[in-house]
């Protein structure tokens, strides 16, 4: 009789640790990569011919009209910061681990994305005048429908360009930082687009 | 019970803005903006802590919208600050209104994820034991199994 018990709890407990190791597995998740992604994108929806065909040259008070796509795979919800500034050729780019700190910031824009889903970040922008500084053109812009008086210049208005840098809050920091968490570290994130102020 | 823990720890929370709030004020550095944005801030702090605790997509996905919603009433009542400051002042209101009330909810969606996320797991855990138990009286009375079957064939032998 003890032996039938004993392997009765015997099979009883192996039973039950193979069962819950199955559900274990079966209910945990799967790995995976954190990440954000995202683009600006023309009026066209492409991520190409922001200026409608007229070469990279930009007129005043034309009025440009392009949207940044950003997805978020980081697992849960994210704020999302996407901070503009305006550089010339000689301006240090942002990398990988750095924001471009030396280039004056002219804007920013916040959201809240859940994980799993896209949102589309308006980016209107048009140059109202240009202006002579020392030799350079500096340009008086409205983006987003807020008026900037970028301090950067340019050589004949020539390549100007705008760098886009994603930022995400961190709890833990308790302030926006560059990029996003990813295994490990932080991962920066940035792109640009040249334009001529014509 | 649930409905009452949720009533307690919205009204906690309420009191919590409110005391901080009050302290923001007093300290007099803190303008009405600066303070939307940090019960803004808050109120994500939450909603994160909800998506973590397992609630589903369509209850995140509503909470993030009503923090843009928030978020816009800040950034209007940025804009407004130079030219109306009593229009910049009603909509760093709204804005923490909104937040506010996003917080309570995500407390509450952060809460009953919590209660499904336990009851799903110990169901499914529950499951694998019983499992366990069916397996385990299958192999000591297979004899028995054996001899039903046996038994059942005699009977249909018989029969025919």
């Amino acid at each position: 009789m003890q032996r039938r018990i004993l392997t009765f709890v015997v099979l009883l407990a192996s039973f039950s640790l193979i069962y819950s190791s199955i559900t274990y597995y079966a209910l945990s998740k799967a790995p995976s990569q954190p990440f954000i992604a995202w683009g600006v994108f023309s009026p066209s929806e492409t991520l190409s011919n922001y200026f409608s065909g007229v070469g990279m040259n930009v007129t005043t008070h034309k009025i440009l009209t392009w949207h940044f796509e950003v997805t978020n795979q980081m697992g849960s919800i994210q704020y999302v910061g996407v901070v503009y500034r305006l550089g010339n050729s000689t301006s240090n780019n942002p990398n990988a681990t750095a924001p471009a700190s030396a280039t004056p910031q002219i804007g920013n824009t916040s959201r809240f994305i859940p994980n799993g889903q896209t949102a589309a970040i308006n980016f209107t922008w048009s140059i109202n005048s240009e202006n002579q500084a020392g030799g350079l053109v500096v340009l008086n812009m409205t983006i987003n429908g807020q008026q900037v008086f970028s301090p950067i210049g340019s050589v004949k208005g020539l390549k100007f360009r705008f760098f886009f840098e994603l930022w995400t809050y961190d709890l833990a920091a308790n302030s926006f930082l560059y990029g996003y968490e990813g295994p490990g570290s932080r991962i920066g994130n940035w792109l640009q687009i040249w334009f001529n102020a014509a | 019970m649930r409905f009452r823990q949720s009533a307690f720890l919205g009204t906690l929370l309420l009191l919590t803005f409110s005391i901080s709030a009050t302290t923001d004020n007093v300290s007099g550095q803190s303008t009405p903006i600066d303070i939307a944005q940090n019960k803004i801030v808050q109120a994500f702090q939450i909603v994160n802590q909800a998506d973590l605790d397992g609630a589903s997509p369509a209850a995140i996905s509503q909470l993030a919208s009503n923090l843009n919603l928030a978020l816009s009433y800040e950034q209007s009542a940025i804009q407004l600050l130079p030219t109306n400051k009593t229009g910049s002042g009603v909509y760093a209101s709204l804005s923490l209104n909104m937040s506010t009330t996003t917080a309570v909810q995500a407390l509450n969606v952060a809460s009953a994820a919590r209660t499904q996320t336990l009851l799903s797991q110990l169901g499914d855990y529950s499951l694998a034991v019983a499992s366990g138990l069916g397996s385990t009286l299958l192999v000591i009375e297979f004899h028995r199994v054996k001899n039903f079957v046996r038994r059942v064939r005699l009977r249909r032998l018989r029969l025919d």
